[in-house]
């Protein structure tokens, strides 16, 4: 009976609070930092002596923050649309594909993902001192779209196998030749699939602190870099805002996700 | 059925082979497997041809202390991961989905969050100064403040707080694919809740929890973020090692050999891991 | 004789050293519902999927009005199809499926909402047309598919085992609209199913397959009752096949010894056997009757059990030697007491509606 909810007994009860603890535990920090961005005090003192918007301000007020933060939304975007189109050839080929090696192409392709980001950091930092790529916009955004990669190619890759090619062939079958039967019969049918790798790599650039820490210059810097001089610096509570503003963000982003994903799955 | 198998062959003046994975085998081929190749060589070429650079890492009490440190760290943060995740996981895995998916959103929200405005939320937390010290000196329980960060407690909580998420969810899975009726036909046969957990639940999970652990552990092994962030000078991981290596000792040749030291354990562990799950499922816990 | 509307030429399909299709050869005239029934493997699929243009046959042709169509790709071969699991296009509603193939040959607005209401009429699902895939059932789905198969007015329409997935209530209720709908619109139908209720309910002919060929062809009528092998009559309907040995044949007839050591007299002789020859003799349930008292062409047998149906009644009954028959008496032979007996039962049949094929 361990595995119905109505029959567990005191043990549900057990399970249900330390389940309440650990989401608990997952949501105070993002919880309180929102609430420090609030607070008037300098060495974020809790609870907060005042309310205040000052950091706030001062975070709009500051050119760096705002230029970080453009650059960091350019190259996310960029990515995404890259990681996306070439996941989606890709998809296609590891899905349907009948040819040898398809395992290790698909391994190949997913490794970026696994391989740890230092490792890649300093590598892609060496080769592009070499060719002269580092720390330019073309730099972050190759770097970051094989580290995005894996991330698009698995929800289009799921996507792809859970629709029946039959559906193709009838399209074929009704008269669209086969490229009109991709275009306007399969891709629309895996579009979920196709938004959630949008979303993930556009993520995966968007958050990426190792290899922008190290491909970042004095003129090209994303938003983590910005995040992460300042946390070795201090823990100012401009920070908070910063980070407050990017909470805000992701719950945007989940409830978009949410409502498209209701709308697209009819 | 055969004429499906078939049909799928031949359809298709479609091509269905290779050619669409042409560009990501180019990006990755050309800036991904040339620069760790090139890193690897540069272990052994840099400053001159030669293992010497393997050999001051292996020789040196500091970087033997970093390795077994890594693993130390990695090994505590799966084992904690796993014990927090599991009774969680069980619980969504029965639970009414209406209750379930504020829990499911919450993970998601802080498995979203930006990597670095979590970890800046328990320096905060944890700091001498911070929230939960003067919570506990408040209550009487310390005088002092206890000291949670730049040590193995803050990694370990900042650390478990990442990882949960990715133990959390495939656990889930594995959970929710187990039979209740096992599970009822256990009690029928007179087994008592904790036989019941011992000798059907557990083991039925064991894949689960091996599969998540492993892959909770490799991601440890590498990640430079939140260990360099919360914790101290003294218990440094491999990560921050190579980084500091390269970037302020400009040591490449001792960085890339301590990469690829980094590169083989994870690749080995990733290979009995795609043995264990298989490479379909392995992405999805997304 | 006229010229056939579709014709199938000695096409053979190889995957390397199995071949799945040998030669087949059919004429199908204009309008006729042609079913291809056969058990899976049997080559049917593989034909229909050449006609389709999803296979190339390795040899023979495929000719629509005397024109080749392999040279054509499945997109311009302007044939319709159903196929065994659910097609529909997910993101469309149903009058946007229904649309899909017009839409792509480029039909004009005001045609392609009239043909869209005309199929949807024809299917009965007029007021579904907004209504998206993943909200019907699959009976409605694959009425939707038909619809859509039939828009743009193909000469042919294949059906690959269109309702294997449906269970068998919702089967009989398609199979009822798809004759009504081969009624009305006239269209040339190849079906393809293994459940030989079906393609008896459904079709003017039926090509039996068998490992790669056509074993029969004929109307329902003649492969029921003049089944050309033991196979044919086998597969269609139910049947007893009896061990028994060829004695002679005279005139047509021949005579037989069954294995319970009774002779048969006037037996169709449909194949030439040699005396002696060991033959079975095959007799549909439904052919004999029970009787309380021996005559000729009877059997002396023992009820084993019964079961009762509503219309019918079935019997099961174990003659001298040990062989089980299977008796369906018709309800005005089926008397009440007839099977209380156990034992001492006698059964009959007419000579003439039986089988005599080679062992």
């Amino acid at each position: 009976m361990l595995l119905d909810y109505d029959r567990l007994g005191w043990l549900r009860a057990a399970l249900a609070g330390f389940t309440a603890l650990v989401a608990a535990f997952l949501l105070l920090p993002v919880i309180f930092i929102v609430l420090l961005s609030f607070g008037s005090s300098r060495w974020l003192a809790f609870p907060p002596p005042g309310w205040t918007l000052k950091w706030y301000q001062e975070l709009l007020a500051d050119p760096a923050w705002i230029d970080a933060a453009l650059t960091s939304a350019r190259i996310a975007a960029m990515v995404a649309i890259l990681a996306v189109v070439i996941g989606l050839l890709a998809s296609f080929s590891l899905v349907r594909g009948e040819f040898r090696g398809r395992q290790l192409l698909r391994g190949l392709l997913l490794t970026p993902m696994v391989l740890p980001v230092v490792v890649f950091a300093i590598a892609i930092y060496a080769f592009f001192l070499r060719i002269g790529l580092a720390g330019t916009t073309t730099g972050f955004v190759i770097a970051h779209t094989i580290l995005a990669l894996p991330f698009a190619i698995i929800p289009i890759a799921t996507a792809l196998e859970g629709f029946d090619k039959s559906i193709e062939d009838a399209a074929i079958v009704c008269g669209a030749s086969p490229l009109q039967a991709r275009l306007r019969i399969t891709l629309p049918s895996i579009r979920i699939g196709i938004f959630s790798a949008a979303i993930f790599s556009f993520l995966a650039s968007w958050d990426e602190v190792v290899v922008a820490i190290f491909m970042a210059s004095p003129t090209l810097q994303t938003l983590p870099v910005k995040i992460w001089g300042s946390l070795r610096a201090d823990l100012s509570p401009v920070v908070a805002a910063a980070s407050s503003l990017l909470v805000g963000l992701t719950l945007a982003l989940m409830v978009v996700t949410a409502l498209l994903r209701r709308r697209l799955s009819r | 059925m055969q004429g499906n198998s078939l049909r799928r062959r031949s359809i298709a003046g479609l091509p269905a082979g290779s050619g669409g994975a042409l560009p990501a085998l180019t990006l990755v081929g050309l800036f991904f497997i040339v620069p760790v190749v090139a890193l690897l060589l540069r272990s052994v070429t840099d400053p001159e041809p030669g293992l010497q650079n393997y050999a001051a890492l292996f020789g040196s009490g500091t970087y033997v202390r970093v390795f077994l440190n890594t693993f130390l760290v990695a090994a505590v943060v799966t084992v904690v991961t796993i014990i927090v995740a599991f009774p969680v996981a069980w619980m969504l895995a029965i639970m009414p989905p209406a209750l379930g998916s504020i829990v499911f959103g919450i993970i998601i929200l802080s498995m979203w969050t930006n990597l670095l405005t979590r970890t800046y939320a328990w320096m905060v937390l944890l700091q001498r100064t911070g929230v939960i010290n003067r919570a506990l000196m408040g209550l009487g329980i310390i005088h002092e403040p206890l000291p949670l960060i730049n040590n193995l407690t803050g990694v370990t909580i900042g650390m478990v707080y990442i990882m949960l998420p990715f133990m959390i969810l495939p656990l889930v899975g594995t959970l929710r694919a187990i039979d209740a009726m096992t599970l009822r036909a256990a009690a029928l046969c007179g087994a008592s809740p904790l036989q019941a957990f011992r000798r059907i639940l557990l083991p039925l999970s064991l894949p689960g929890i091996a599969a998540g652990g492993l892959m909770v552990f490799v991601m440890s092994l590498g990640y430079f973020v939140t260990p360099a962030l919360l914790g101290g000078t003294s218990n440094m991981m491999l990560a921050e090692m190579i980084a500091q290596t390269v970037q302020s000792l400009l040591n490449w040749g001792l960085g890339s050999a301590a990469a690829f030291v980094l590169l083989v354990v994870t690749m080995a562990l990733y290979a009995i891991q795609l043995r264990m799950v298989g490479a379909r499922r392995l992405g999805g816990g997304l | 004789m006229t010229r056939p509307f579709l014709s199938i030429r000695a096409v053979r399909k190889a995957f390397g050293a199995f071949v799945a299709v040998h030669d087949v050869t059919i004429d199908v005239p204009k309008g006729e519902f042609l079913t291809f029934l056969g058990p899976s493997g049997s080559g049917k699929s593989t034909t229909l999927y050449a006609i389709a243009g999803f296979q190339d046959p390795t040899s023979g042709d495929v000719l629509l009005e005397d024109k080749s169509l392999l040279a054509v790709p499945s997109h311009r071969r302007n044939i319709g199809m159903v196929f065994q699991r659910y097609t529909l296009f997910p993101h469309l509603s149903v009058a946007e499926n229904v649309a899909f193939p017009l839409r792509v040959r480029g039909r004009p607005d005001s045609e392609v909402r009239r043909k869209v209401a005309d199929m949807l009429a024809l299917v009965r699902l007029e007021s579904f047309a907004g209504r998206y895939p993943g909200a019907l059932s699959g009976g409605q789905q694959q009425r939707v598919a038909l619809a859509r198969a039939l828009a743009y007015d193909p000469p042919i329409l294949l059906m690959d085992e269109p309702l294997s997935a449906l269970d068998k209530k919702l089967r009989q209720e398609i199979q009822a609209e798809i004759r009504r709908i081969h009624r009305e619109t006239g269209v040339t139908i190849l079906y393809v199913t293994h459940d030989q209720e079906e393609a008896l309910h459904l079709s003017d002919r039926i090509a039996l397959f068998k490992e790669g060929r056509i074993e029969q062809i004929g109307t329902g009528e003649d492969l029921y009752l003049r089944p050309a092998s033991e196979f044919v009559a086998g597969f269609i309907g139910n049947s007893n096949f009896l061990t028994a040995e060829h004695l002679e044949t005279e005139n047509g007839t021949a005579v037989v010894r069954l294995a319970d050591g009774s002779i048969i007299k006037g037996v169709k002789a449909t194949h030439a056997l040699g005396h002696g020859q060991k033959a079975r003799l095959m007799v549909r349930p439904e052919a004999f009757r029970l009787m309380p008292a021996p005559g000729n062409a009877s059997l002396a047998v023992e009820i084993v059990d019964t079961a009762f149906f509503g219309d019918r009644r079935r019997v099961v009954a174990r003659t001298g030697s040990g062989e089980e028959i299977d008796v369906r008496p018709t309800s005005d032979t089926a008397e009440p007491g007839d099977a209380d007996s156990a034992s001492g039962q006698q059964i009959f049949f007419d000579p003439a509606a039986a089988f005599l094929f080679p062992a």
